[in-house]
């Protein structure tokens, strides 16, 4: 099936970025950028369906990309009920609770919704997605709060975790599934989550208030700081969960949502950039080391990931304080795009169980 | 003079109790724990009301079993919530009363404490009034305080007298000092902080009274930052219902409506799956955050301590050990001895072996 053609669709904030893969090579990759006019007339994510549908179309006719020739488009998997790890096929069910936001807001959301469009107008073409981020493998006592009014969700980066995860195994020539890992994602968001056997059993609830703040997010507050804040402040509810999921975190000190340019000031001199950067270092260094008690300390690595990855002065913050736990291994960006690319096409090849998403 | 000489006063006002205790250096001459009635505390509408009420029980006790207060040199009350300190011994002096009346955190029992010391050891022929090791003892990294909002500034509240006085006595076993060593602290008890000391200093701490860390047998710990908004504006809690569901009615409480660790216990081992889940995450989240100290000690840690009354739970201890004892030796000092710890660092000042700090 050599022309057989893999549509791959990671819909972020203000961009939308696009693949296509012909087998395992990429023939074409597009950040297709959505300026805030276009934007501003839509106050919800997912009133965004057509506007980015239309682009996608014009960008791949625009590059001669033949859509009859796509036999899957595979989006970015959303919020969704939990679900264990793997690829989907994006039915009506998915496509309802995506719609719904039933499970949060949220661009990635458009992800499955968009391939179902894309695929839906095409004969022979399935639309799927991989590893959303409600992939929850939690072992029982990570689920625990100390709250019965208050559960932990998994959610977190999964698949991008795990595509480094299995690639780090494949270099060693293990099988990711008989190894104990601790994989830190070092995005806008982070998360920090404990491997074991190829289940990710803890980690740290990416979305809104958990574990290590991160470029925009502020992590874990001081819960009775919360409340009075809630109850005080005269802020909305929105404003104050806004600050917590979007204003928090290195833009709430620094002004910018940028870690490269943090690290760039770092790197200039700028005291009070790199008090914060550590300090964000420190806190990934903490979860990290909470993710090795839930491993019972017995760990085969660190996997450090991420755009942030490639800031090596942040990274080197973190490895002095891990590094007696075990080797860290340092795999900086991102492989969603290839990793969504390359279990579509074992999936359409029948090489991959495809599974079903049921309410 | 040798130290075992020094006559000392502890007291030590809990919500409804006041433990008082001579001591002898590191003898206890005289224990005794003054119950109050619901009746008599409900006459008071402040803590701070209830000086008076609770100096002369004190002193009712002390001649009722004919203690002799003449040879006492240091009266020592159980620290407040006052401004953040360093570690140590404070003289009461006319700040620290004027901070212990009106508490900048709030009203607590244990503020009497030092109020209560000072107007008794002023009656004395040759007492001094201290406190010690307080809540508030603050020695955190700069890098510690930094949460992930400015407003929302990380502070030391923590149970620094008991963390203190079991590390001293970890060191003192080894024939060592504290400040040689770097040690992971986990005080268990009705609130859990898991401490991280490095060379004699807390660095690192979960704040224990409202904030953050492991869920206890009535603190809820960390929760989840948007659900707790969530539940702050669903309309369905006033504000003293959601701190209450953090402190006091969280933990266990929240799971099982008490705060009796061993009665769980007890269901767990009977095979009841709810109280083993949750008496099981309880240690899970301690075993957590003391892997999260131990990256705050950069890894260089010589022994994880656990103690309070929880570290009498075998089957407490070990979940928790199975998770860490590769990061160093874990051991065990179940309990805590507030009152021997106080008399333990007024000894440290009436030797002359540190010297008192002056509050500001």
């Amino acid at each position: 099936m050599e022309n057989t053609l893999i549509l791959v669709i990671n819909p972020r904030a203000i961009y939308t970025r696009v693949a296509v893969y012909q087998g395992h090579s990429i023939l074409f990759l597009k950040d297709i950028q959505h300026p805030d006019q276009e934007l501003g007339r839509f106050s919800h994510y997912i009133e965004q369906v057509d506007y980015r549908t239309t682009k996608i179309i014009k960008e791949l006719d625009d590059n001669g990309i033949c859509l009859n020739c796509i036999r899957a488009v595979v989006g970015r998997g959303g919020l969704l009920k939990p679900v264990e790890s793997g690829i989907y096929s994006v039915n009506e069910q998915v496509l309802a609770d995506l719609m719904s936001e039933e499970y949060g807001e949220d661009p990635v959301n458009l992800g499955g919704i968009l391939a179902y469009y894309l695929a839906k107008s095409q004969d022979n073409c399935t639309p799927l997605i991989v590893d959303p981020v409600a992939v929850d493998e939690f072992c029982e006592l990570a689920r625990y709060t100390g709250h019965k009014e208050f559960v932990k969700k998994s959610i977190f980066h999964a698949l991008n975790q795990k595509a480094m995860a299995r690639k780090h195994a494949k270099a060693l020539m293990k099988d990711y599934t008989e190894m104990k890992l601790i994989v830190a994602h070092l995005g806008s968001g982070i998360s920090v989550s404990a491997h074991k056997n190829g289940k990710v059993i803890d980690s740290n609830q990416v979305l809104d208030g958990d574990g290590p703040f991160s470029p925009e997010r502020t992590g874990s507050l001081p819960t009775g700081d919360v409340i009075r804040y809630c109850f005080n402040s005269g802020k909305s509810e929105d404003e104050i969960l806004d600050m917590v999921m979007h204003k928090g975190g290195l833009y709430s000190y620094l002004g910018t949502y940028s870690a490269y340019e943090v690290d760039k000031r770092v790197l200039n001199g700028d005291q009070e950039a790199a008090k914060v950067f550590e300090a964000m270092a420190y806190q990934v260094s903490k979860e990290i080391g909470a993710m090795y008690a839930v491993l019972d300390s017995d760990i085969d690595g660190i996997i450090i990931t991420g755009g942030i990855a490639n800031s090596s002065w942040f990274v080197g913050k973190i490895i002095q304080r891990v590094k007696n736990m075990g080797p860290v291994h340092i795999y900086p960006g991102m492989r969603e795009i290839e990793s969504m690319a390359h279990r579509a096409l074992s999936a359409i090849n029948g090489e991959l169980d495809i599974k079903e998403y049921k309410y | 003079m040798q130290a075992c000489t020094y006559h000392v006063l502890c007291i030590n006002p809990g919500s409804t109790s006041t433990k008082i205790a001579v001591y002898q250096g590191s003898r206890s001459l005289f224990h005794m724990n003054i119950t109050h009635t619901e009746e008599e505390i409900g006459a008071y509408e402040k803590i701070s009301d209830q000086f008076s009420f609770r100096k002369e029980a004190i002193l009712k006790s002390l001649k009722d079993n004919n203690v002799d207060l003449d040879c006492i040199e240091a009266v020592m009350g159980r620290g407040g919530l006052i401004k953040p300190v360093p570690a140590g011994v404070f003289l009461v002096n006319k700040a620290l009363k004027r901070d212990l009346k009106n508490s900048p955190l709030g009203e607590h029992a244990s503020n009497l404490g030092g109020l209560i010391a000072d107007d008794i050891a002023q009656s004395l022929p040759k007492a001094k009034a201290y406190i010690a090791n307080p809540v508030v003892v603050d020695e955190l990294e700069p890098i510690a305080r930094i949460s992930g909002n400015p407003k929302f500034q990380r502070v030391s509240i923590f149970h620094a007298l008991n963390q203190k006085a079991i590390a001293r006595e970890f060191a003192r076993i080894h024939s060592k000092k504290y400040e040689d060593y770097n040690l992971i602290v986990a005080h268990m008890g009705g609130g859990i902080t898991v401490g991280a000391h490095k060379k004699g200093k807390v660095i690192d701490v979960n704040q224990g009274l409202d904030g953050e860390g492991p869920f206890s047998p009535e603190r809820s710990g960390t929760l989840p930052v948007g659900q707790l908004v969530e539940a702050c504006y669903s309309g369905d809690y006033q504000k003293a219902e959601v701190r209450k569901m953090i402190v006091g009615k969280g933990g266990l409480v929240a799971y099982f409506g008490t705060n009796n660790a061993r009665k769980i216990e007890q269901m767990a081992l009977s095979g009841e799956e709810q109280p083993k889940l949750v008496y099981e995450a309880m240690a899970y989240q301690v075993a957590k955050e003391i892997g999260a100290m131990f990256t705050a000690l950069k890894g260089e840690v010589d022994a994880i301590i656990l103690t309070g009354g929880l570290a009498y739970s075998n089957y407490f201890t070990n979940q928790i050990s199975e998770r860490v004892f590769k990061l160093a030796p874990v051991h065990v000092y179940p309990g805590e001895d507030e009152m021997k710890a106080l008399a333990m660092n007024a000894t440290m000042i009436l030797s002359g072996e540190v010297q008192p700090l002056i509050y500001q």
